[in-house]
């Protein structure tokens, strides 16, 4: 292993000072020549079929520069989430969206858009489009939309009555005998509710087209590449004709645009080519929440069988999504549900069974944690339930069935590593689990401390393809560029990538330069989803610095006199191994290989295997009995890491990821009314944590140096939030002897059940 | 119809011509092209467009243009000195209060109107501050720990500043 001078460092974000001083350019804030300002028109019913739309009022207002609706844009169907461009067979992507159809299947879904001068008037030619709607059935619960009376969103499906995508079934070992192997069974159902990512710059995007055809998107993407190759599709144009780019900043992600930002980018293509003119369509607040992918809600049964000494010998899961109205992420994220519940623990005999359903409300699709966050509230609150039971430590009951190399699972790659149990006994000193139990809960206030522990992925492979490449070039001055196809979110992918490529190469981190998110000056790259950035883009870039450090050896060797295995790198010198003094810059490498007509390229290319993060969440938290308000004294988050290639930045993932863990466990859901329309479709009445309602949060770093990537790395990106809402519900348990099988465990909720167990 | 709106914006002096339904923030971002300062929901909910008009953090979205007439208006693109970056704006590069950044101008604006008032708040003093900002990417943590020390750091320059001068 290299001796690390970049790498585990500080250093100081690639990003950061542009971001002080509010010079760094989101897509937002992209003004073109001539630019126009798209507007959308979105049905006011969850469902209908439009009989006539009439536009010519709309055409006809000054400023107005094109108007469309299905009859006059593409008939191509396609996905807006990028898996439609990486499902892997048996698996079909489903395609079941146009930018405009004659039938709208939720509030908010498109009917038609308008290009003008100005927003205002682009504003104010929608309110000139004349709609004539029939009015359709509709439906909104999952369960509801799985019977035969209800209406069927997308006509037949192959896999059942409003199922979008393939049933996901695992299976290992054999369950009915496991069950009856065991002494205990337990079986519980819980709930959970539709989240919204709530990124602060909404979707957006900014479409140019030139005379001969080629189109320019800058879009809030996680995913440029896929979303190049789905704006291709719909417009039927070569791939290499679409430049899609970040700007290069996006305001954040968490899911909500991997793939397209909902319909901004074919909105704005299909206008800008109409009107000749580029077009910039940005998602108001509301049209974020109504019209773009929230979290899967849904219903998740567990039913586990033990031995009287806690050992799992049996484990069955059930879970039912709602899609919303499209598909989007409806194939993988049930997939991912499963695999992830089932593979946290060691268990002989598993079987899982999950699918999502159409309905008429919101498509929701990935966001942070992508099914697992749904997984580990039921199982983890579970574990809680038997370790009571069993009479057992809740500690002690995780760490004999926790996972450990070797162990057999559903998964087709190896656990290699596990910190687990040194995250459990970090967080438990951090936390005072010693004090459990001990608090005076006699009065009207009670407080309690609980723990859930949680695992995921490190890119997207097996559930959909993953694949990374990067390139180096080395300039005449010893300086390298780097490109990668990887947007940077905000959680310093820039930055770790440049740290991976200096450490390798042995140059300053200065020295290294990164050019991200942009189809045009990059090789493809999946994205940023999956966590898996530093874990794949990084393995890319390693292998580009390692093909680099190559040549230079080679071509140093001839400089150095020496044979170009006893050459190494360092603070920008190439030396001999067996004589030291001599030493050359770099500088002067790079210049004479220059003039003898020679640039070192490095490039990398490669197909990640997969790594499970570890971590152990703790909460210590107060229930006021007499309101049911629950507050959070401390989290603590003990996270197995793999390698911190910068901690601070995986310190402020897991800061970051706790706390939509505590609105998602507390407080955010959004909430449909009987018509199908969002309740809380806004800040003032979606619930987010804000500075004020968040607590004491102490995130720990634990290395176990996972030996599938080079530098030990796991991924970081998601893991904050996957256990937080279980351990909140655990300690609220602790506190106060009331089981919550439902988040968010709002005030209302929570009174209402202390109120219940009393009358029980 | 339109009117003439005359006020400072970060120390230069600005005349422009605004309608009465233009807000502070798109007359700043789109006339001014001062993109620094955010949008992040138009209602008065986020804070993103926070800047700092007569000493006080406002929402820029919410003020009507024409009620900044003669206004003293500071955006971020107006508080460093030069290269040399205010001390919370090396604070929160310093501490990793920076993720995507969308939030990032607003709350630096909020912690200035706090700290130019009061020079030791206590955690809950800028908790209060940056109450009516939401940052959906860090949970907070680092950004209070970066205005705390933003705070430390002016308290040491000011007082370093007012040495020199006496011993002059
Ligand atoms: S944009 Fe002004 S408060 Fe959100
Ligand atoms: S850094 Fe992204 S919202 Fe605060």
């Amino acid at each position: 292993m290299y001796k690390m001078s970049v790498v585990g460092k500080n250093v100081r974000k690639l990003d950061s000072v542009e971001k002080v001083t509010g010079t760094a350019n989101f897509t937002t804030d992209v003004e073109l020549p001539g630019m126009l300002f798209g507007r959308t028109l979105r049905s006011p019913y969850p469902h209908a079929r439009i009989v006539n739309i009439d536009t010519t009022a709309a055409e006809k207002l000054e400023g107005v520069k094109a108007v469309i609706s299905y009859k006059n844009t593409s008939r191509v169907l396609f996905n807006t989430a990028a898996t439609s461009t990486f499902t892997l067979p048996p698996m079909m992507p489903v395609l079941d969206q146009y930018i405009f159809d004659s039938v709208v299947r939720y509030v908010g879904d498109e009917v038609a858009a308008v290009a003008a001068v100005t927003e205002e008037i682009a504003e104010r030619a929608l309110s000139l489009i004349k709609v004539e709607y029939e009015i359709l059935p509709a439906v909104f619960d999952p369960l509801e939309a799985l019977k035969d009376e209800a209406p069927a969103l997308h006509g037949e499906c192959e896999a059942g009555k409003n199922i979008p995508a393939e049933k996901i079934h695992l299976e290992m070992g054999d369950v009915e005998k496991g069950f009856a192997e065991a002494d205990f069974v337990f079986e519980h159902t819980f709930k959970v509710p539709v989240q919204k990512q709530t990124q602060m710059e909404t979707q957006a995007a900014v479409a140019q087209v030139t005379k001969d055809g080629k189109i320019t998107v800058y879009s809030t993407t996680q995913t440029p590449h896929p979303s190049r190759r789905i704006l291709a599709s719909i417009f039927e144009i070569p791939y290499s004709k679409v430049r899609v780019l970040n700007p290069p900043y996006v305001g954040g992600g968490f899911g909500v645009r991997i793939g397209l930002s909902a319909k901004a980018e074919p909105i704005a293509v299909a206008l800008a080519l109409q009107a000749k003119k580029p077009v910039k369509v940005v998602y108001t607040r509301t049209e974020d929440f109504i019209a773009s992918d929230t979290r899967h809600p849904g219903y998740i049964t567990v039913k586990t069988g033990v031995k009287k000494d806690g050992t799992l010998v049996s484990r069955k899961m059930h879970a039912i999504l709602n899609s919303g109205a499209y598909c989007t992420w409806s194939g993988e994220t049930p997939g991912v549900l499963g695999a992830m519940g089932l593979s946290m623990y060691r268990c002989e005999n598993q079987m899982y069974d999950g699918h999502s359903v159409y309905t008429n409300t919101t498509p929701t699709g990935a966001m942070r944690g992508f099914g697992n966050p749904q997984a580990m509230f039921a199982i983890d609150s579970q574990m809680d339930i038997i370790a009571e039971e069993l009479g057992i430590d809740a500690l002690e009951l995780r760490i004999k069935n926790m996972m450990r190399p070797g162990d057999k699972w559903v998964l087709p790659y190896q656990c290699q590593s596990t910190g687990l149990e040194e995250c459990i006994k970090n967080g438990a000193e951090e936390i005072g689990w010693n004090q459990k139990g001990s608090f005076d809960n006699s009065g009207r206030f009670k407080r309690g401390i609980g723990v859930a522990v949680g695992t995921h992925v490190s890119n997207a492979w097996p559930f959909c393809g993953d694949y990374s490449n990067a390139y180096l070039t080395m300039q005449q001055d010893g300086s390298v560029n780097l490109a990668a196809g990887v947007p940077d979110l905000g959680t310093g992918t820039a930055t770790t990538l440049a740290q991976m490529a200096a450490e390798v190469l042995g140059i300053s981190f200065e020295k290294v330069s990164v050019t991200f998110g942009d189809t045009e000056s990059t090789p493809f790259d999946i994205g940023s989803h999956a966590s898996r950035t530093c874990y794949a883009s990084g393995a890319a870039v390693v292998a580009a610095a390692n093909e680099m450090k190559a040549q230079i050896f080679e071509y140093a060797s001839k400089l150095l006199e020496t044979y170009s295995d006893k050459i190494d790198i360092e603070e920008d010198h190439v030396y001999s191994t067996e004589r030291p003094e001599q030493r050359i810059s770099l500088f002067q490498v790079a210049e004479r290989a220059h003039l003898a007509g020679i640039q070192f390229i490095g490039v990398g290319k490669v197909i990640p295997q997969n790594a499970p993060p570890y971590m152990a969440h703790f909460a210590d938290v107060e229930v006021d009995t007499h309101t049911g308000q629950i507050s959070v004294i401390k989290m603590v988050g003990v996270h197995d890491v793999g390698r911190a290639i910068h901690p601070q930045i995986c310190e402020g993932q897991i800061e970051g990821g706790i706390v939509q863990g505590i609105g998602y466990a507390l407080s955010e859901e959004v909430i449909y009314d009987k018509n199908g329309k969002q309740v809380n479709n806004n800040f003032h009445k979606y619930m987010i944590p804000t500075s004020m309602d968040v607590p004491e949060i102490k995130a720990i770093l634990v290395e176990s140096n996972d030996p599938s990537h080079p530098f030990g790395v796991k991924g970081v990106g998601e893991t904050g939030l996957v256990p937080t809402a279980a351990a909140i519900a655990n300690a609220v348990y602790n506190a106060t002897g009331v089981r919550m099988h439902e988040i968010p465990i709002t005030a209302e909720r929570m009174f209402k059940a202390i109120v219940k167990n009393k009358n029980n | 119809m339109n009117q003439l709106l005359r006020m400072v914006v970060n120390s230069e002096n600005v005349e422009i011509y605004v309608s009465p339904d233009d807000t502070l923030v798109d007359v700043l971002r789109d006339k001014l092209n001062l993109k620094g300062t955010k949008k992040g929901c138009g209602e008065g909910e986020c804070g993103a467009c926070t800047v700092i008009m007569n000493g006080k953090a406002v929402d820029s979205c919410m003020i009507p243009a024409i009620k900044a007439m003669d206004a003293n208006i500071q955006t971020i693109e107006g508080i460093s000195d030069g290269d040399k970056l205010h001390p919370l704006q090396q604070s929160f590069i310093d501490n990793g209060a920076v993720q995507c950044g969308f939030c990032t101008p607003g709350m630096i604006m909020a912690s200035k109107a706090l700290l130019d008032e009061n020079s030791s708040p206590t955690p809950y003093d800028i908790k209060e501050a940056i109450a009516g900002n939401i940052c959906r990417c860090t949970g907070y943590i680092k950004i209070e720990k970066a205005v705390q020390e933003a705070a430390e750091m002016m308290k040491h320059e000011c007082c370093c500043h007012n040495h020199s001068k006496s011993e002059e």
